[in-house]
């Protein structure tokens, strides 16, 4: 479990530099580290299933000027480590699966203070970069930019650290505790979660045009699911 | 494309991917812009440390953008520095042009990147993530990296043409037709992933709803959280709310 850990550490350093600090070329992406989290947990399937529905969720809050928006990342690392412990051990049904997905949202919001915490700091070693170009050494440009980035790295390893034992965690000791009844009732608000995503990418994608578009898509493809069950 | 070495050209591509390296409240992507510019510099003010130091400080004022079109303002840049090297501009252009450009290329960059190709590109993904998980990564990856590394290249280009060729460029990449474009698809996609979530929930609840009953209040929520959204709620607020009642269900 050990080696688990450091890989998953590893891996949510590099997803995390790529969320702000480096490429940003969609690595930190909750589809892709809820699979690869889920993969090193033993359950890559398991971890692309929460990922898929993590992924949509959060699309509306846009990372535009000042704004951090909450953090995916995390929340996929989280998910992703308790759907892959979860599906080895108790099983994955509809209960378990809207409550990992609920969970997670505590991490998004606390991954979210931790970066605003690492933009501050970064503030400080700005000041510090200036203070040494007076100086006249150039240098301190380069310097201060891998401090940057090292800071997120860093962050991001911590954090990928505490969200996926969280996960673990959660779903060795919490989710063993819940009856069947409970998990009846957690299945039954399933649904409304990617609905939520749904929703999500809608809002982004909403237009006078696009409207009409979303719910006949919506409509059409109930339809032909409905048409073929039937016809099976 | 003036007398910046190629080399020098391949070092500042490939510094911008850290534009947000030091992201900070305060000067925002300033030591990025000054990072990324620094191999240009030096290769300008070669033998000049107080040259080079003051041009630096230049590209430590505020700056922020959409990070993917910073380089048409990198590439612009580095243009007008050498200008400002042979003496034929006056080195306060270099930040009245990049102060010009950023909020409308953040604006351009914003639509298109996180309104438009980023929906788009995940609700493929999580789509095809219903084949199979390796699936749905690559179409996210893909769908999303071509174009974005083909902007930034092509917008580095286009600003190491020049002023007028980075404003050129803004004007004929019809990057306004494409945010509309991607975001149809988009709206198609998420449509249809609505359409699938709403016809499990048909099946899971089989038993006691009629179908149809089913789907419109599917698309009753998805309307009610589209009109959340609107009035700021955040999609974490609406989560928390879930959270809250299926906690009370098992106090219960």
């Amino acid at each position: 479990m050990f080696w688990r850990f450091l890989l998953a550490a590893a891996f949510g350093g590099i997803c995390y530099l790529d969320r702000t600090a480096a490429f940003q070329v969609m690595l930190h992406r909750p589809l892709v580290v809820a699979s690869v989290v889920g993969a090193i947990f033993g359950n890559l399937a398991a971890g692309a299933q929460v990922g898929a529905v993590l992924e949509l969720l959060y699309i509306v809050r846009l990372p535009v000027g000042a704004s951090v928006p909450p953090d995916d990342t995390g929340a996929a690392v989280f998910g992703g480590a308790a759907a892959a412990t979860a599906s080895s051990s108790i099983g994955l049904d509809p209960g378990n699966f809207a409550a990992i997905l609920l969970l997670s949202v505590l991490c998004a919001e606390s991954g979210k203070i931790a970066d605003r915490f690492v933009r501050r700091m970064n503030g400080r070693i700005v000041h510090l970069t200036v203070d040494q170009l007076e100086k006249g050494d150039s240098l301190a440009v380069e310097h201060g930019l891998m401090a940057g980035v090292t800071l997120f790295g860093v962050f991001g390893m911590v954090l990928t650290l505490l969200f996926s034992g969280l996960g673990v965690s959660m779903a060795r000791f919490l989710l063993t505790r819940f009856g069947p009844e409970s998990h009846f009732q957690f299945a039954a608000m399933l649904p409304a979660i990617p609905l939520l995503g749904a929703a999500s990418v809608f809002s982004c994608s909403r237009t006078d045009k696009t409207s009409p578009v979303f719910y006949l898509t919506m409509g059409c493809v109930f339809a032909a699911m409905f048409f073929f069950r039937w016809l099976v | 494309m003036g007398g910046i070495p190629l080399r020098v050209r391949r070092k500042v591509w490939l510094r911008q991917f850290f534009l947000q390296g030091c992201w900070n409240y305060e000067g925002m992507q300033n030591l990025g812009f000054a990072y990324s510019i620094l191999p240009a510099l030096r290769d300008r003010y070669e033998g000049q440390p107080e040259e080079l130091s003051r041009a630096l400080k230049r590209h430590l004022e505020y700056f922020n953008t959409h990070p993917a079109m910073a380089t048409v303002i990198l590439g612009a840049a580095i243009r007008l520095e050498e200008s400002v090297a042979e003496g034929k501009a006056d080195p306060r252009a270099i930040g009245t042009f990049k102060v010009g450009l950023m909020g409308s290329l953040g604006a351009i960059g914003d639509s298109y990147f996180w309104g438009a190709l980023k929906p788009m590109a995940s609700a493929a993904g999580a789509i095809m993530a219903f084949v199979h998980p390796l699936l749905g990564i690559v179409t996210l990856l893909a769908l999303y990296n071509i174009s974005h590394l083909a902007l930034r290249f092509q917008g580095f280009a286009a600003g190491m043409g020049g002023e007028e060729s980075a404003v050129r460029f803004l004007k004929e990449a019809g990057i306004s037709g494409r945010t509309e474009d991607r975001k149809m698809i988009a709206a198609i996609l998420s449509g249809a992933y609505a359409g699938v979530v709403s016809s499990q929930a048909a099946t899971m609840f089989g038993g006691a709803w009629p179908e149809l009953g089913v789907f419109l209040i599917a698309a009753f929520a998805v309307h009610l959280f589209t009109v959340l959204f609107r009035k700021a709620v955040s999609p974490s607020e609406v989560l928390f709310l879930l959270l809250i009642m299926g906690a009370l269900v098992l106090w219960q």
